[in-house]
């Protein structure tokens, strides 16, 4: 499906892919420059192919939060909100940016390739008093990531600099169901706008003309999955599925088990207290190579398959291969101590040793920023609209 | 003197530069702008036996990796040791500073199966190109 801006992404001679049966841009120069370009200075990605829905109705932030893993209803309006909307086994259905624009108005941001099967989920779950409606068709998305996003941003209007972290608005009104909210799914501080394109175009028109005199660089889809990676974010379909768990994907923040109750909730913690489920952990390689998905994970000392990579890559910041793979509790036990784990690729073992998450330091996830890391659990979303 | 330059459907190329029994490969324009940041390159080792089609080597950029094939028959004589440290050459200069490897060819006559430069070029303005 071809998306608003792809002609003018075209017109700069972007490598265009299919993501989901979205076309988008992969890169515009090269993935590692534009990489470092939102770590040092900032980056413009498309996000148009992400779902955005609203969903209006009398007692619409108790409905939704009788879906969801972390508590809307402690979350005041304007501020965004990170969740899983978990199946009926406790698995994942998606994970989630919620905001409130009114009292009784929510705005959902979904990940692309699931946007229609949310969509279902959430209707078929939400009373008949609840309107869910998709807002999606025709939208342009926009992430602005970086450092020097505060500056930029200011080529937009005056006042955006000053919005906290995770802080949305929204414009009614002529630029109908406009949402800008300080979030990222980068690390990096950062602005990300969802409306139609009518209200979009002219943002990304200034930023793509002026921008470059502050240090933005158009990036692409391969910078946003490696950026992503760093901060070992999930993506959905990878770290998470219908049948994995917050818990086995590590996402503990996420889940408030002191609110009310929700769907799946149960059924997550019985799956918690199995002691044979896999989980999630980082990885880096010793040697060279590159980790790619379902490579597999072998125990060195009996040859055995151990795990699997579900998200794998290079990056210089890390100092090469790295990535994210689940393993059984036994092995990673030992991993945790140490002990060498094999990475198949290409049919060649490469040893592995594990590494801390996220795999960079700075931006958000440097010092500045971990005492608000400290405070997820009261629920704030730590990762903004995503992928 | 150098001889024409040919290519596969998988996006190689392969030129001789003098001894025309010896052939240069590499990856063309075209998949270099596909593969992206190259990362590394897994060479064959000297003195490697390879039909024409098997997997030679790999390259691995940033967004997958991408198996090498050899356009001909033939023994690795030669590999490119700068894009050991420097592999960036391959997306800087894939015809040049980037080539991958030199074979000693087996069978002359197989030349004849590759594409030249205007059959390349319509495979690549038909968009029915495979291999990467």
């Amino acid at each position: 499906m071809s998306l608003p801006l792809a002609p003018c992404h075209m017109r700069r001679n972007a490598r265009m892919t299919d993501f989901h049966g979205y076309f988008l841009p992969l890169s515009f120069t090269s993935i590692l420059e534009e990489a470092k370009a939102v770590r040092e200075k900032a980056g413009l990605f498309d996000i148009s192919h992400m779902g955005h829905f609203m969903a209006t109705g009398p007692g619409v932030r108790r409905h939704l939060n009788g879906l969801i893993t972390s508590d809307l209803e402690a979350v005041p309006p304007g501020k965004c909100l990170y969740a899983l909307l978990p199946n009926d086994q406790g698995g994942t259905v998606d994970d989630l940016i919620l905001a409130a624009s009114g009292e009784d108005e929510i705005h959902v941001i979904v990940n692309a390739g699931n946007r229609d099967g949310d969509f279902a989920w959430l209707r078929d779950h939400l009373p008949k008093s609840i309107s869910l409606e998709d807002l999606s068709a025709g939208q342009i998305g926009l992430a602005l990531q970086g450092p020097a996003s505060s500056q930029i941003v200011s080529l937009l209007a005056r006042g955006f600099e000053g919005m906290k972290r995770r802080e949305a608005r929204f414009s009614m009104g002529a630029a109908n169901h406009l949402w800008i909210s300080r979030t990222g799914y980068t690390g990096e501080d950062g602005w990300e706008f969802f409306g139609s394109e009518e209200s979009i175009l002219p943002l990304y028109r200034i930023l793509s003309e002026k921008g470059g005199d502050l240090g933005l660089h158009q990036a692409g889809l391969g910078a946003r999955d490696l950026l992503r990676l760093e901060m070992a974010y999930p993506l959905y379909g990878q770290e998470l599925t219908p049948e994995k768990t917050a818990f086995d994907a590590g996402l503990d923040f996420a889940v408030n088990l002191r609110k009310g109750s929700f769907l799946g909730k149960d059924k997550m913690l019985e799956k918690r207290a199995e002691t044979g489920r896999n989980r999630l952990t980082g990885f880096v390689l010793t040697e060279r190579g590159i980790p790619r998905t379902h490579c597999p994970v072998l125990d060195p000392a009996t040859g055995l398959q151990v795990g699997e990579v579900t998200s794998g890559g290079h990056s210089p910041r890390v100092g090469g291969g790295f990535g994210l793979a689940y393993m059984e509790p036994g092995f990673l036990r030992e991993f945790e101590q140490g002990k060498e784990a094999g990475v198949e690729i290409h049919g060649k073992i490469h040893r592995a040793r594990i590494h801390e998450r996220p795999f960079v330091t700075g931006g958000l996830s440097g010092k500045k920023e971990s005492a608000q890391l400290a405070v997820k659990s009261n629920g704030t979303a730590d990762q903004g609209a995503k992928r | 003197m150098s001889s024409e330059r040919r290519y596969t459907p998988t996006h190689e190329w392969i030129q001789s530069f003098g001894d025309a029994s010896r052939m240069r490969v590499g990856i063309t324009e075209f998949a270099q702008k596909e593969i992206t940041d190259v990362v590394f390159v897994e060479l064959p080792k000297i003195g490697k036996k390879v039909p024409q089609g098997a997997e030679v080597a790999i390259i691995e950029s940033v967004k997958a990796a991408f198996s090498i094939y050899a356009p001909m028959g033939g023994e690795v004589v030669a590999v490119n040791g700068s894009i050991e440290s420097n592999p960036a050459l391959v997306n800087a200069d894939p015809y040049g500073a980037g080539w991958l490897f030199e074979l000693r060819i087996d069978n002359a006559a197989e030349w004849d199966s590759l594409l030249d430069e205007k059959g390349y070029q319509a495979l690549l303005s038909s968009g029915t190109a495979g291999g990467h």
